[in-house]
């Protein structure tokens, strides 16, 4: 359920919701941490649940001394009202049989709160890709149906390319076509939830690999600015493009602390 | 807990595939249970002692069955926990660390100056005391959590010690006298527990 951190509600009518889905190399986390530092999204309240693993830390987007010691949960919910974005923050695994009830819990949410439409930030095995995705880009989108046509159209002006079908059983030939996005999390389930329950869901995804996900998570949001121009590009050249994404202070030490002097 | 009279007025009991017996039925109070302790002279002092590992699809309910018999108005909570020093995560090497030390964790409303520097990111909690502190973070009670960081797997009187600053802290210092003969009383509390350690020792 979501408590906010003040004592009012905070009204969300007609806001976007960007949120990640707990994927391959976390891509979508990634992402969403790199939009709340660089655009400075204060919280304003927690996902409180009892389906992912709880962990507590210091402020992850600390930038100095003084805003160090905010504590933070696994579920948190950040606001910037000048962009009518929301972007909510998961830190932590699904407790096991609990991915989809937290589903339904959050599209309830969303629906209550009267949110224009949710973006799933998320990523899917490179591994699993037919011999055509090897070849083309490795962004893909899912819109359900009620995303509005001027979403639906601005997206295919922009030539993205829409996730495809592939078969339900891959090792039966007449199998049916059915969307799978292995590796996905609960991305799937939640365009799934978003189809039935007639919520406007865009799922933007990358196909990686696990190891130094860092670039993926650039490459994520620089896709998903393509569209919603949350930054504005300060120039045609990529590279100098993704220089203006913060990252925050708590990307420091992914890959553990430093090395004993003795190992050498 | 040796300096005071304690009275038991509870316990949580639960299962799960860490504790240390297969018998379900009759569950021995050392090894599946939390038991709750309140000061003789001072009722409104409540002590948890967690003699068990609450399992992450536990702790949610455990929280529910343990603060929501509880007033939370004026209530504060402190946690007290250990950790091996290789979670510790230092942009020095873990080998170059001097443990055990101690970390502190604290919730919005917990407004006392902690006895020990905070825990730093990237580092972060996880179980039961993670569970404990998210819940004091959302339903805005002042909360505490004291991590001791220690490079050995069973517990011992020298990562005990390094506790001792927590007795002089506002809350703690009426509860515990002779503080400098603490180590002795130390010595005799002393029993053999596992840290919480990892499935392989």
């Amino acid at each position: 359920m979501f408590v906010p951190c003040g004592d009012s509600v905070p009204d969300l009518a007609g806001h976007t919701l960007l949120m990640p889905a707990v994927s391959v190399g976390n891509v979508g986390q990634l992402a969403i941490d790199l939009i709340i530092s660089t655009l400075n999204m204060h919280k304003i309240g927690y996902f409180y649940t009892d389906c992912l693993v709880p962990m507590v830390g210091n402020n992850p987007y600390a930038t100095a001394e003084e805003n160090s010691t905010e504590l933070c949960i696994n579920a948190e919910v950040y606001s910037l009202p000048s962009k009518k974005l929301v972007a909510l923050q998961l830190r932590s695994i699904f407790i096991k049989y609990k991915s989809k009830p937290f589903c339904e819990k959050l599209l309830s949410w969303v629906k209550s709160s009267n949110c224009a439409k949710v973006i799933v930030l998320s990523s899917s095995h490179s591994y699993h890709r037919n011999d055509l995705q090897l070849r083309s880009t490795p962004f893909r989108y899912l819109l359900t149906p009620i995303v509005p046509k001027s979403v639906q159209n601005r997206i295919q002006s922009l030539n993205w390319e829409e996730m495809e079908k592939s078969p339900c059983i891959p090792e039966i030939d007449d199998s049916e076509f059915c969307i799978r996005i292995p590796g996905g999390g609960i991305t799937k389930t939640l365009y799934d939830e978003g189809c039935s329950k007639e919520i406007p869901v865009v799922v933007l995804l990358k196909f990686v690999s696990e190891g130094d996900n860092i670039p993926d998570a650039l490459g994520l949001v620089e896709y998903l600015n393509e569209w919603l121009q949350i930054i504005k590009p300060c120039c045609d050249d990529p590279t100098a493009s993704a220089l203006q994404w913060k990252m925050p202070s708590s990307w420091r030490l992914l890959f553990g602390s430093g090395l004993p002097p003795a190992l050498f | 807990m040796n300096s005071g009279a304690w009275e038991e007025v509870g316990c949580a009991k639960l299962w799960n595939e860490w504790c240390r017996t297969t018998d379900t039925t009759h569950l021995s109070p050392a090894k599946s249970f939390c038991m709750f302790y309140h000061l003789k002279s001072n009722p409104s002092v409540v002590l948890c002692q967690c003699n068990c590992y609450v399992a992450e699809d536990q702790q949610y309910q455990w929280l529910e069955k343990v603060f929501g018999s509880c007033p939370k108005k004026n209530m504060q909570v402190m946690i007290l926990t250990c950790r091996h020093v290789t979670d510790y995560k230092t942009s020095e090497s873990t080998s170059s660390l001097h443990s055990p030390f101690l970390k502190a964790l604290k919730t919005q409303n917990f407004k006392e100056p902690p006895c020990c520097p905070l825990l730093e990111q990237p580092n972060i909690v996880h179980d039961l005391p993670a569970a404990v502190l998210s819940y004091c973070q959302v339903w805005k009670i002042p909360a505490v959590l004291y991590l001791c960081y220690t490079d050995v797997m069973k517990l011992d009187l020298i990562t005990v010690e390094a506790f001792r600053p927590i007795l002089s802290s506002r809350s703690l210092k009426g509860l515990v006298k002779n503080i400098p003969q603490s180590t002795e009383i130390l010595k005799k509390l002393m029993t053999t527990n596992e840290i919480q350690s990892n499935i392989y020792t």
